[in-house]
This record gives structure tokens, C-alpha cells and sequence, in this order.
């Protein structure tokens, strides 16, 4: 509701922490979402989702309002990100060797999970630039304005990032795609 | 026309979007229908962003908003509303700084321009001077005070005379030794339109009251001449003489003075008299003197006695001159020429805009004088209100995240 977001960040631009809690839990999950995907694992994840939102807190009152609120709080939170994990060089990600799991069935629940296993260490794999991209258009169904917008580059080069991002996606994941498809 | 395939393979991430322009997008399609490979990658990608998309969303762990908010409540000093408040104000005070600067400026210029008129125009400036001192100006029209009818008698002169300025001394005749014997001296200095009649009118006004220009000196300095004059004239025209001599011209200065002589007349009076009668027992003495050394004893005491008798009765005569003819010291000026200074005096100028310069710059620092110590005046109750503000800022700042 975006009247309720308004008025609560109103109160929270006051200092009002109340107000901030309730815009920490309306968008908490989104935003781990994506830093667990930045930043591969749930350590560094928990980090700069919290950086997030303590920097957003900070630079509350710079926020105009003139962009959606969620879309400045993924900017804030996509840099925190991405600061974390040129802080702290990723782990080169752990290659587990590929299961061929049948789709469907009683192995369906683990194949779900192992299809989110591989995703997450194909994600991991493409260069940051690239990965938040994606992130930020297939888990967090942004459009290319607003990646634009927060990742402030043209949006021309989102097109081109999510474009290379994907096709690295599309190499690391084949086997999984054809035996699914 | 067709696309490489490069070309369509850079543009199969955003067909799937819908984010291509139309024109690029016939294109693409137009390829793939023509190219079978490139079709199949577009169904590879579609199938894995479709998989990717279909991931599980991973939420934050439990108590993640909870440990964002110890985390705000532990930042040194939270954002406050004041502090934002006055960064958004600051347009505000910039634009008040402004016209504050701005009414300065007007004030100052305005000063300056008050100043300078005045140096120009210094009429204004006496007027404003001469105001509370109008007795100088109006000076009396010759003839309209009565003037006191000389002589030894006047009981009215005894009351006090009339004339404004002079100090109301009773008795101003001589003669008559039960009234006040007073000595009576003016000075006036006057500025003349043109000096040659006012010195003679002086003159005119000196032997018209009876009395007579004791001295007199003029000299010349810069092309305007000056001179001194003592007039003497009967005590009972004094006021009179002064009121009249005041028309000649500008007064610019005037000083009146009444010695009173009385008690030296009755001492020299007394001791006259003791003398005198010590001289006729010298004398009766003489007439009994058998010795010639007593004789000529006698003889010295008498001429002693009336040398001090006649140099008691000079002193006597004296005084009472002095007391029957006051003095008049009068000094006329002749007024300063308007300098021929050509067609524009560039001297006068400076210095005038100096003068309104520096008037000004002295007002400012009055002004700023009297601001600072207001300010240190103001000082404790400044001092008590800042405490009294940071107590309650501390107080409520506190309170807010207790709330």
C-alpha cells in the first residue's frame, strides 16, 4: 500500500524507528533475495542486506521521492552488495559434480532443489556487473528502466549485461535445460 | 534484409523481454525464421530463464529486521529532525542573509548620502546646531528695549535690569554709597558684512551713551580685517550699548561679567577716614612740639600719612571710574570672502565626500559599539538558553527511541 509506505517513511525520515522496522520487514525478503544472489552465499548475504538497510536509514532523508521507494532501496542495496563481495573476493564457487535428476516423480522436491543449486553456482560464476543484472530482472522482475536506474548505467548497457549474463547462464545450465525440456 | 547471427544472438535476451525496438524486433524474427540455429538458442534461453526464474525466492533468515534495528539503535546519534530540518532551511537563510546584506547595504548608502549633503550643505547643519540657542540669533532690534534713564537714582535698575544676558546685579550707579557698587564688563565678538561702517557706527554708539573708545586696533590677514575695541560707557547704558553693539552683525561669542566692589569702597572709605583723623592728631601734636627731633619726627609720620591718604583716595577715584563707565571689549571680524576658487573647486569636493566618509565610517562604528555591548549584555541570557535548549534536545532525543 503505497500510502502506508509513504506516511512510514515520512515517520521514518523523523527518526521514528518503528516506522523504519515495518519498511525493514515489508522488503527485508526481497532485499536478501538479492544479496544472497550477488554475493553467493548467506553469510555475506546477511552483511550487506543489514548494510542495506542501515545505509538506507542514513540516507533517508535524501530520498525524494521521486523514485519508488523499493526501486532506491535496491540501488542501496544491489552497491552493498556488490561493495561486499569486492571487499571480500567470492570463494571460488564449490563445483559439485552434475546429477541428472528425472523431473517429476518422487525425486521431484530434490530436483527442485538441486535446479536451485546449480542456478545459484551458475549465477555465481558470471562477473558481478553481470550477475546483479540478472538478478535484478529474472528473481527481482525489474524492467530495464528501473535496473537502469539503479544500477545508474544506460539502458543500453542493461540490455547488453542481462543479454551476456543470460547467454553464460544458458551455457553453465544446457544438460539441466535439455534433460528438463 | 537479414541479420548476422551475431547480430540476432546479441538481441535474443531482450525479444524474450519484449524490450527490443519494433523495427529490430521484425528483424530478429525475420532471421529466425530463416535460421534454424538461432532459433533453437532462443528456446535454450527461454527454457533457462524460465528456470531461473522458477527458483525458489531465498527470504531473510529469522530476526533479520531485528538485527537491523539493534544496529540503528546503536549508530553514534541517529538522524534527527532538527539537524535535516536546518540543512533543508539553509535555502531559507541564505536568501534571509541576503536581504539582510542587502538592508545594510541600503542603510549604509543612505548614511553616506545624509552625510554627504550635510558637508555640502552646511546651512542645514547650523540650522540644526543653532536650534536650541535661538537668544544669539534674534538679536534685539535697536531701539525697542526702553532704555534705562541714566542717572543716580533708578529704583527700577535696582530691581535688575531688563537687558537679557546681563546678570542682574542691583546697584549700578555711583555716587550713592548705600547701593551695591558694581563693576560691569562685556566682550562680544562680532562677524560684520563690511567692516568699515561697523567701526564707525561703533563709535556713533560709544559717544551716543556718553561714553568713548578707550582703545582701539585693527589689523588685515588674508584679505578680511579685524579689530579690537574697549569702549567705556556710563554703567546705566550698559545693557543698552551691548543690545546695540549686538546689531551690528553676527554675535559669535558674548561674555558678561559684574564685579561687585562695594565691600573695597566701604574699605577704602574706613581707612580714609582712620588717616585722616591720624593726620590731625599729628598735626595738633606738631603745634605742641617743643624739640626740634620731634618736630621733624612728627613731620615725617604727616607726610606718610597723607601719601597713604592720596594713594587711598586714587584708588578710590579709580574705582569708582570703573564703576560709573563699564567696558565694552568688542571685536569685530570682517566675514571671510567666498574664495575665488574658479569654476569648480575639486578640493572642496574631497574633502566633503572625506568628511561624509569618515561621519559615516565613525556612525558605523557607534553603531557597532553600541551592538556589542548589547550582545555582551545579552550575553548570560544567551548562555542560559543554549543550556536550557540542549537539556531539553537531550531529554527529548532520548525519549524518541523510547517511544
Amino acid at each position: 500500500m503505497p500510502d502506508d509506505e509513504s506516511t512510514l517513511i515520512a515517520r521514518a525520515r523523523r527518526g521514528d524507528l518503528d516506522a523504519f522496522d515495518a519498511l525493514v520487514r515489508a522488503h527485508q525478503d526481497r532485499v536478501y533475495h538479492l544479496a544472497y544472489r550477488v554475493t553467493g552465499n548467506h553469510e555475506d548475504a546477511a552483511d550487506a542486506a543489514q548494510d542495506a538497510f542501515v545505509r538506507a536509514y542514513q540516507a533517508l532523508p535524501r530520498f525524494r521521492g521521486d523514485a519508488a521507494f523499493a526501486t532506491w532501496l535496491h540501488r542501496i542495496a544491489t552497491n552493498a552488495a556488490l561493495d561486499l563481495i569486492r571487499r571480500r573476493p567470492a570463494q571460488p564457487p564449490i563445483e559439485l559434480p552434475p546429477q541428472t535428476v528425472a523431473p517429476g516423480g518422487p525425486e521431484h522436491e530434490a530436483g527442485r532443489r538441486e535446479v536451485a543449486r546449480r542456478v545459484g553456482a551458475a549465477l555465481a560464476r558470471l562477473p558481478a556487473e553481470f550477475r546483479a543484472a540478472v538478478v535484478l530482472r529474472d528473481l527481482q522482475g525489474f524492467d530495464y528502466e528501473e535496473i537502469a536506474r539503479i544500477l545508474q548505467v544506460p539502458v543500453g548497457t542493461v540490455r547488453s549485461r542481462i543479454s551476456r549474463g543470460r547467454e553464460a547462464l544458458r551455457a553453465h545450465l544446457a544438460d539441466l535445460v535439455r534433460s528438463e525440456g | 534484409m537479414t541479420m548476422t547471427h551475431e547480430e540476432a544472438r546479441a538481441r535474443l535476451s531482450a525479444l524474450l523481454d519484449e524490450a527490443l525496438p519494433a523495427q529490430e524486433a521484425v528483424r530478429v524474427r525475420a532471421h529466425l525464421d530463416t535460421c534454424a540455429t538461432c532459433a533453437a538458442v532462443l528456446e535454450e534461453l527461454r527454457a533457462t530463464v524460465a528456470m531461473v526464474r522458477g527458483v525458489e525466492p531465498v527470504g531473510a533468515p529469522q530476526g533479520f529486521a531485528d538485527r537491523v534495528r539493534a544496529r540503528l539503535a546503536a549508530l553514534p546519534q541517529p538522524h534527527t529532525m532538527p539537524a535535516w530540518d536546518m540543512m533543508r532551511w539553509r535555502p531559507r537563510l541564505h536568501l534571509s542573509w541576503r536581504g539582510v546584506a542587502a538592508v545594510a547595504a541600503a542603510a549604509l548608502i543612505g548614511l553616506f548620502g545624509l552625510n554627504l549633503t550635510r558637508q555640502v550643505l552646511p546651512e542645514a547643519r547650523l540650522d540644526l546646531a543653532e536650534e536650541p540657542r535661538p537668544a544669539l540669533r534674534g538679536a534685539p532690534v535697536p531701539g525697542a528695549a526702553p532704555a534705562p534713564a541714566p542717572g543716580p537714582r533708578l529704583p527700577r535698575d535696582v530691581a535688575g535690569p531688563a537687558v537679557p544676558g546681563v546678570p542682574a546685579v542691583p546697584g549700578s550707579a555711583a555716587g550713592l554709597p548705600a547701593l551695591r557698587q558694581v563693576v560691569r564688563t562685556g566682550q562680544l565678538a562680532i562677524e560684520v558684512e563690511r567692516f568699515d561702517e561697523a567701526a564707525r557706527r561703533l563709535l556713533q554708539l560709544a559717544e551716543g551713551a556718553g561714553g568713548f573708545v578707550a582703545e582701539s586696533a585693527t589689523s588685515e590677514q588674508g584679505g578680511a580685517r579685524r579689530g579690537t575695541y574697549v569702549l567705556r560707557v556710563p554703567a546705566a547704558r550698559f545693557g543698552e550699548v551691548l543690545q546695540q553693539v549686538e546689531t551690528l552683525g553676527t554675535v559669535q561669542r558674548r561674555a558678561v561679567s559684574g564685579q561687585d566692589v562695594s565691600e573695597e569702597f566701604v574699605d577704602l572709605d574706613a581707612r580714609i577716614r582712620n588717616l585722616e583723623r591720624q593726620e590731625a592728631r599729628l598735626l595738633s601734636f606738631m603745634d605742641r612740639a617743643t624739640k626740634i627731633a620731634d618736630l621733624m619726627a612728627i613731620e615725617n609720620e604727616v607726610t606718610r600719612v597723607r601719601g597713604e591718604i592720596e594713594r587711598l583716595t586714587g584708588r578710590h577715584r579709580v574705582l569708582a571710574n570703573r564703576v560709573e563707565l563699564a567696558t565694552v571689549h568688542v571685536e569685530l571680524s570682517e566675514k571671510p570672502k567666498a574664495v575665488p576658487g574658479g569654476f569648480w573647486d575639486a578640493g572642496r569636493a574631497i574633502a566633503q565626500i572625506q568628511g561624509a566618509f569618515l561621519a559615516t565610517v565613525r556612525q558605523v562604528l557607534d553603531v557597532g559599539a553600541a551592538a556589542a555591548a548589547f550582545a555582551a549584555g545579552l550575553l548570560p541570557l544567551a548562555l542560559l538558553g543554549g543550556a536550557a535548549w540542549a537539556i531539553v534536545r537531550r531529554v527529548t532525543g532520548r525519549a524518541t527511541p523510547a517511544a
